[in-house]
């Protein structure tokens, strides 16, 4: 797995690639964490390049969305591969975080 | 230490319970299909190797002790295998030493040595493990039906320059015992079905089994050369030898020793298992194939289901914690050790990758499939789960499961294909696809109890209706329509179209029926935009599901998304 992390606009973008399994879910949230430490408080995930995602990568996401939950938070997924896509949707977790269809739909909205 | 006890310390000298002078060095192995365990026991007259495993580098740290042994005092060396499955003894075939008819001599079963000899690959595995097998001599033919006959005890001087002299063993038919120098008696005794050839050997309170108590294991049973009978007859007189006392260590062809009682036990349940065996298919390496095939179709649903699962708790949890119930939202956690079910499925894609690349064969494949599958039947407690989340996920994982044990097995997966009502079936699928499992009168008539009324809130969080915030519309249909299919499979197959297509992100599904006078088609189309091809092992699943169900399955790009047609034959009267 690899991420690529970047400003845009008021939010900060991680681009991840790979696939998201027992040894590399920590790998990501730690990255998630250490830019809510530095503040960053917009975060999208570029899913664009994710294959796969195992429960331990859900349970990242859904650590990451009670972390941003305050009104001002911005906290959602992009680019969904149909596996992830479907992944996300029958565990029910679409409810919970914003998902667009690409970073610049994401990004216009925030 | 060990004198009679009932442990023995895995690689190192000890002496051997029950035989004064003779010493034992265990050569314990995890348990694999590649290399067996290996004994090595040594007296002031003879070394006797049992099972000197199938890997070139065992063998050669057995040659070295061998060496070491004999330069302390020159004596003949006697292999004696178990049973000729390569994983036994192939490793030799690399080590000069063994090939030194002057030095080593043989000993096997009968049927076992003219397997050998003439080099059969499919008796040794040889074949199915895809490895070269050079014949080999043999020295000593064990329970050559005219000795064994005679009743008369035969005295050799062999090659080696050691003498046996061999002879029944006094009241058990089914045995042949070996004076081996002095002090050794090995004891044998035929116990064949995990092959033909396979003996089980006593020598002081040590009994060597073989891979008896393996042999009804899926990807054992049904290897060429196994038989159901004999292996019911076998274990009826391991049982027997395990209950006349003086045994207290069972020494296995693979895996950790064990002690008489547990011993016990084992073989009366690997009975109980080999009793329900009738009609299994010949494990050939054509059949290896097509089962690790079927493995990663399998396990890639099994892997989706999973997660899904996984993620429902997690997504349950979640909720229930922003409620402010964190001590509900931890037993969660409790129903499915979902850390387990990712390192065991990420075992498998790893092992499965390794497949691809022509690191591992299909029958380890296949293996490695009905070992996580095994880890994974005891990771979620079923019925609480059922309260929570969707029962029908769990029910098909479960069948996923069974499935794939069944084919490996050599059996067909069941179904049966019975004179249903289309309709009906349709009618109950889409009510439990659009309906809350609870309704607001349960949440009400619940409210009063607290135990009930965090039932009904997790199973409101945790099981929403899969078409809930999807448009839906079937088509015109007849009130009845009677086809031939399999109720619980056809159902399984819609259901997992139904979710493939919300799953990528269909706002709108149709479902339509077309009939024709010996043909009934259901067209199920979603508005979602990826391509008309699902990933090739899940596409690859569901056309041998629907084939399983009794239908036909083709997917097609239409202008607004794709559809599923599902082609089944109507029921005449």
């Amino acid at each position: 797995m690899d991420i690529t992390s970047a400003s845009k606009d008021s939010a900060t973008v991680l681009a991840i690639s790979g696939r998201i399994d027992t040894a590399t879910a920590p790998e990501l949230e730690q990255n998630i964490n250490r830019e809510i430490d530095r503040g960053h408080r917009k975060i999208l995930l570029n899913f664009t390049g994710v294959s796969y995602i195992s429960s331990g990568g859900l349970r990242v996401l859904l650590a990451t969305a009670k972390k941003l939950k305050a009104p001002e938070d911005r906290f959602g997924i992009c680019g969904l591969t149909p596996e992830v896509q479907k992944i996300l949707k029958l565990a029910g977790f679409t409810s919970i975080f914003l998902i667009y269809p690409s970073e610049g739909e994401a990004l216009a909205g925030w | 230490m060990p004198d009679g006890s009932a442990e023995l310390v895995p690689a190192s000298w000890q002496p051997l319970p029950g035989v004064t002078g003779a010493e034992i060095y265990p050569y314990v192995r995890k348990i694999d299909n590649i290399s067996s365990n290996s004994y090595l026991i040594r007296t002031p007259d003879a070394i006797l190797l049992i099972d000197p495993g199938g890997l070139a580098e065992q063998a050669a740290m057995l040659a070295r002790l061998i060496a070491e042994c004999r330069e302390m005092g020159k004596r003949p060396v006697y292999v004696l295998l178990t049973h000729v499955h390569i994983d036994h003894f192939v490793g030799i075939q690399h080590i000069p030493v063994f090939a030194y008819k002057d030095t080593v001599v043989v000993m096997v079963h009968e049927a076992g040595a003219r397997a050998l000899e003439r080099g059969d690959q499919s008796l040794t595995a040889a074949e199915m493990l895809s490895t070269n097998l050079s014949p080999m001599n043999v020295g000593v033919h064990l329970f050559q039906e005219e000795r064994v006959l005679s009743g008369r005890t035969v005295h050799r001087a062999l090659n080696n320059g050691g003498r046996i002299s061999t002879a029944p063993v006094p009241g058990i038919p089914y045995g042949e015992q070996i004076q081996i120098g002095t002090s050794l008696l090995a004891e044998c005794f035929h116990t064949p079905g995990h092959s033909p050839d396979s003996i089980c050997i006593r020598i002081g309170s040590i009994l060597f089994i073989g891979d008896i108590l393996f042999a009804a294991s899926p990807g054992v049973a049904g290897i060429p050369g196994w038989s159901q009978e004999a292996l019911i007859q076998s274990l009826g007189n391991l049982e027997q030898l395990l209950s006349e006392g003086g045994v207290t260590i069972i020494c296995p062809g693979h895996g950790r020793l064990i002690e008489t009682g547990d011993a016990r036990a084992m073989t009366a349940t690997v009975k109980k298992e080999a009793l329900t065996l009738n009609g299994i298919a010949t494990l050939t390496r054509d059949r290896t194939v097509e089962a690790a095939a079927f493995a990663e179709d399998c396990m890639e649903q099994v892997n989706e289901l999973f997660t899904i699962m996984a993620g429902r708790l997690h997504y349950v949890a979640y909720v229930l914690d922003e409620l402010g119930e964190a001590g509900v939202a931890e037993n969660t956690g409790t129903l499915m050790n979902s850390d387990t079910v990712d390192e065991l499925l990420e075992a498998f894609r790893s092992f499965s990758e390794e497949h691809r690349q022509g690191r591992r064969l299909s029958i380890h494949l296949a293996l490695k499939a009905s070992q996580v599958i095994g880890k994974l039947e005891q990771v979620f407690r079923r019925s609480d789960l059922a309260q929570i989340i969707d029962p029908s996920l769990i029910l098909r994982a479960e069948r996923l499961l069974a499935d794939y044990t069944t084919m490996f097995r050599g059996y067909s997966p069941p179904r049966e294909i019975t004179r249903t009502d289309l309709i009906s079936l349709l009618n109950a699928l889409i009510e439990g696809l659009t309906i809350p499992p609870c309704s607001d009168d349960d949440v009400l008539a619940s409210a009063d109890d607290d135990a009930a009324f965090t039932a009904i809130l997790m199973a409101r969080i945790g099981a929403r209706p899969l078409l809930e915030d999807v448009g839906f519309r079937i088509g015109e249909r007849p009130e009845h329509l009677a086809v031939l299919i399999d109720r619980i499979l056809f159902t399984d197959l819609l259901t997992y179209l139904f979710e493939d297509l919300v799953g990528t992100g269909s706002d709108m599904i149709c479902l339509d029926i077309e009939t024709s006078e010996n043909t009934t088609a259901l067209l199920l189309t979603g508005t979602c935009s990826r391509g008309d091809s699902c990933a090739v092992r899940v596409k690859r699943f569901l056309y041998g599901l629907s084939e399983r169900a009794g239908g036909s399955l083709d997917c097609e790009k239409v202008p607004d998304g794709i559809m599923y047609r599902i082609q089944i034959t109507r029921a005449t009267h």
